[in-house]
Order: C-alpha cells, then structure tokens, then sequence
C-alpha cells in the first residue's frame, strides 16, 4: 500500500523570458537585438510521494508550484532532473501516462459552458475509452457523493460555480485515475460549496486510495485534507513534511495584544518579546511561548505595574505560520 | 480505427448540440459565411462581365478554379479548426487540457475543432460552384476523373492543414502567430484565386514552393481543363498535388513534433 508512486529528483526548469525595454526606441532596439532574461522557475527539487497519500503543495504566487505540477502531468519538459510516476516518465510517456491521472484546473473547466455535465461526460468516456459498467457505476457514485442529480442535465453555464466546480471534479475522476492534481480547486467558492468538495476529496482519498497533490492558496483545503505539506518559494523546496509538525512548531507560541491606559509604558518582562505598534503609541504587542512562561504570568506583570484599557491573547493561525516561513523568519527542517 | 470514428461523432455530436444551445445564431452564420463569400464572386463575375476573359480563362472555368478553394477549405475547417486557430488555444489554455487526456495531441486537435457551421457554408457554396461551372467547362467526366477529382480535393485539404500545423509549431515558440498567418495564408489564398499565369514570376514562385496553394487549385484544375497557359509549367505537376500534400504534412508533422518541447504553456 506505501509504495512510493511519485519520485522527483533534481527538477530543474528555467524560463527564457524576453526583456522588453520600454519606450518606442526600446521598442525598436528589441527586435534588433532582443534580450532575455532566465528565470529559475524550479530549481532542485526532490520529493516522493506515497501511493494514497494527500500532499498541499502551497506557495506565493510565482514561486514554481504551478510549473512542478505541470511536470508532474507531463505538460511541460523539466530542463533536468528525474520524474518517475505510477512508473511512467510522463513527458516522453504522455499518451500512456495521462491515462492514470485525472488534473483538475480550478480556473479552467473541462466541460463545456453550452452543454450539460452529463453531455460533457459523454466525450470524457470516448476519449479515456472507459468500459460502459465502469462509467456507469463511477458516474452514479459521484453524482450522490457530490450531490449532482438535480444539475447534472443542466447547461452549465446555468450552474452556480460551486456546482461546476463539482462538476468538474467528477468529469477528472470518471477514468477511475491513480493519481489526481488539483489546481486550486476551492478558488472563488462560497464556504458550503468548499466543505462539500473538500469532504468529497477526504471520503474517495480514504475509499478508492487514490493518490492526491494540491497546488492552493487556501490553507484551510491543506488542512481539512492534507497531512503532508511542500512549501516551495522561489522555485526551491522550503519545508517538506507533515501539517501537523508546521503547527507543532507554533502551537506553544502566544501573542497578547494589549492597549494600555497612560503614558509611560516600562515593561521589562522576562522570556517575552515586546513589539510597537504603528499607528498607537499605547499599544504593544507581547510574544512569548508558553511552554517557557505562562500566560498567567506575563499577565499578571502587566496588570500589576500598568492600567490596561484593552487586552487580547492569539494564537498564530496558519496562514501565520506559512507566511513567516516564505519570508524566512523561520527555516524549518 | 473504429474507435477514432466513434470519438470523431462524439465530439461533433456535444460540438453541434452547444452550437444548436443558440439555433438563431447558429442558422445565421452558415448564411453570414455563406454570403460574404459569394459576395466576393459576385464582384469578381461583374468584373468579367467586362473582360470576358483573363489570361483564356472564361468565367465557368474560373469558377471551377474557384470552387475547388471552397470546397478545400470547407473541409480544412471539419479537420484543422484548432490548428487554425492553435494561438487562441495556447493563450486560454486549452491545451494543456489536450495534453492530459490520453490520446494523441493531434488526434485530438483534428477531431475536436470542427467548425461544422461555418464549414457548412463554405462547402455549400463550393459545392453550388462546382455544379454550376463542371457542366460547362466541357470535363468529360469518367470514374478515372472522379476519383482524381477526390483525390486533388483531400490533397488541397492536406496541403493547407499542413500549412496552419507549421503555424501551430511558430505558436510554441511565439505564441501569437496572426500577422504570419495573415501573410502566408489569407494574402496567398486571394492570389490563389485567379490563374498563376496572370502573376509575376516571383508571386508565382511564393505560391508554387513557399505556400503551395498552385497544388490545391491551379495545377489540378489545369487536369480537368487543358488551358493554353499551362505550357509554361511542365506536365507533371499536374499530377503531384498529393505528393506535395503529403510530402509537405510530413515536414509540418516533425516540426511540430520538435517544437512541441517548447511548449511553455502559460502561467495562471
């Protein structure tokens, strides 16, 4: 059950992006002598994957997520470095490759705007050859698990965009695929809508065993279904390992919000690190990490030496978390 | 073999039904096409009415040079819509999705485009020429002539699906191809519309070895009809036109094949 289905190793892919000067002389100057510019989009990045296991791959905006995923489905040629999935190289295996895979693009719908789900469907079983029993029985399964009957003979252009967005799912996963990507597949979705398809994922991930890779911006996809993360900036790998071991790491951390009375503010406290506030002198921001000194503590300091207008304790939420590992307040290992 | 023509129907059936979503739209521009361009042969028939002639040609046989460049492309649009247009589907991309489905890239890109109304027009209108000119052109029609006739007209559609799969294969690079296609394609097809002979030796050499368009119309009409012209150029080019299209696809095929690593698709 835990073979490795997905093998990366030293994945290098730069982009040739031409320069453009500005200006009309610039204009001219480029067509003359064009100048490039080379963009390290994924630069030696290794990682394995489990059969069944459900990876996020999360990262800012440009920082290669895309562009290894698109590797990994065998749409673009990786400059170097090694893929090996369910045993296929995908980019000079593509044909026989893709058919073991199912990509959902959350921007990008595979069924068509003027049909019905089902007429798209119908294409979907020519081209991947699916046997008749096979469709038949995936189609009913999804359409209750994702509760599509009541639009499934609509046009889709009818369809609400959480609707489509299931829709969609189900039209990647009709092949029966071993490996599924999604490309933000939540994106622009009302929260109902996200839970519905993220509880989808979590049950066919648990009954089928299929294998899943997320690229999302949406922690909360990552957390309500993933137990492994990779986190990749700047076209390198910053963490690879389990959620749970990102959270651990600041599951102790506290910051206490605290808006005093008057001026002077003199704190002097132990194991805990003060911050200013921008825009109110009489604010201070208080982290510490409990498991050094309590909440208790550092509380009762405060209301014993100041007047306290206002006070509040946080927990870093994740999007915390990440956002401090991309810009490297925190190097994670 | 029978499971690419059961994928063929599918597409063109879920094509057909999402054209038919809009059943006004979709009657009006079989005629919009079909009216624009017999709008160009009405003004190029009253423009004879004048001359009578050019270069020997009559107005019938000029036709016939004519109808087989609708009836070509009333096919090439069935067959090479998506290549026509491959830009549009690197920009939006669309073919990503075609590289993750487990058939051919070609395959898919043939038997999913089809423009099957505005095809409809086209070959209407090719059609209708072909029967009003192949009466009077004094063809003495036999089954040797027939089946020639098929084989210049699926030569013709080779020849100019090959040309927009070199344009496909700039798209890997450039991405945009338009101004290349307007040059090399449209301005080529609208000389291709009168006889070669007419045109100076340079053009004439654009149309013979650059963009063949002389194999799609001009040398195989010259098959049927035996004009004067035709002793400029030796005799057996008449009977090439399916080498070309053949010859010229399998360049078109491996380019493409070599660009398609440049492939960048496009960032979201």
């Amino acid at each position: 059950m835990s073979e490795t289905i997905i093998d990366v190793n030293n994945l290098c892919k730069t982009f040739k992006i031409h320069k453009r000067s500005s200006g009309f002389k610039g204009a001219v100057k480029n067509i003359f002598y064009p100048t490039y510019e080379y963009k390290k989009a994924v630069s030696n990045v290794s990682f394995h994957i489990k059969e069944g296991e459900m990876v996020g791959f999360i990262g800012p905006n440009g920082a290669g997520k895309s562009t290894t995923v698109k590797m990994l489905s065998g749409i673009l040629y990786p400059d170097s470095g090694d893929i090996t999935v369910a045993g296929y190289i995908p980019h000079k295996q593509r044909k026989e490759y893709v058919a073991n895979i199912g990509v959902v693009f959350g921007q990008k719908s595979q069924i068509s705007w003027d049909l019905s789900p089902l007429d798209s469907y119908e294409v979907i079983r020519h081209i991947y050859k699916i046997p008749e029993n096979k469709y038949k029985e995936n189609l009913e399964r999804f359409t209750q698990l994702l509760d599509m009957s009541q639009f499934i003979n609509q046009p889709v252009r009818q369809l609400s965009l959480g609707q489509r967005m299931r829709a969609d799912i189900a039209a990647a996963l009709l092949h029966s695929p071993k490996i599924v990507f999604f490309d933000e597949p939540t994106i622009g979705i009302d929260v109902v809508g996200k839970d519905k398809i993220r509880k989808f994922i979590k049950t066919l991930n648990q009954t089928d065993n299929i294998t899943m890779i997320f690229t999302t911006h949406d922690m909360q996809d990552i957390e309500k279904t993933c137990e492994r993360l990779i986190i990749i900036d700047d076209g390198q790998k910053l963490y690879d390992g389990s959620l749970e071991n990102v959270k651990k790491g600041y599951v102790s951390s506290r910051i206490i919000e605290a808006e005093f009375e008057s001026l002077p503010i003199q704190l002097d406290l132990q194991n805990a690190e003060v911050t200013d506030v921008d825009n109110n002198i009489l604010k201070k921001i208080i982290s510490f990490n409990a498991d050094e000194v309590s909440v208790n503590e550092i509380m009762t300091e405060l209301m014993n030496t100041h007047n306290i207008k206002d006070i509040s304790i946080k927990e870093p939420e994740i999007d915390a978390i990440i956002r401090d590992i991309y810009e490297g307040k925190i190097v994670m290992r | 073999m029978k499971d690419i023509i059961s994928l063929f129907f599918a597409y063109a059936k879920s094509g057909l039904k999402s054209r038919f979503q809009y059943k006004l739209d979709a009657i009006v521009v079989i005629f919009a096409v079909f009216l624009r361009e017999a709008g160009g042969i009405i003004a190029m028939y009253l423009a004879l009415l004048k001359f009578d002639t050019i270069n020997n040609w009559n107005i019938d046989e000029l036709l016939f040079l004519f109808s087989l460049i609708f009836i070509t492309y009333g096919i090439f649009i069935v067959f090479f819509m998506a290549l026509r247009d491959f830009s549009d589907w690197i920009k939006h991309g669309d073919f990503d999705r075609v590289m993750v489905r487990p058939r051919g890239l070609l395959t898919q890109l043939v038997l999913c485009g089809a423009d099957w109304l505005a095809a409809f027009g086209h070959g209407t209108l090719g059609i209708i020429l072909f029967i009003v000119s192949a009466n009077k052109v004094g063809i003495q029609w036999d089954f040797g002539m027939a089946v020639y006739y098929v084989v210049i007209v699926i030569s013709g559609v080779l020849i100019q699906g090959a040309v927009f799969l070199i344009f496909s294969a700039v798209s890997f690079y450039v991405v945009e191809t338009n101004s290349l296609k307007e040059i090399f394609y449209w301005n080529m097809r609208k000389f291709a519309i009168y006889p070669l002979s007419i045109y100076h030796k340079f053009i004439q050499s654009i149309l013979i070895f650059v963009v063949p368009f002389a194999f799609v119309n001009y040398f195989p009409a010259q098959f049927f009809l035996r004009k004067a012209d035709m002793a400029a150029y030796p005799d057996w080019v008449m009977y090439i036109s399916p080498i070309v299209g053949i010859v010229l696809y399998i360049i078109a095929y491996s380019f493409w094949k070599f660009s398609l690593r440049y492939y960048k698709s496009t960032g979201n």
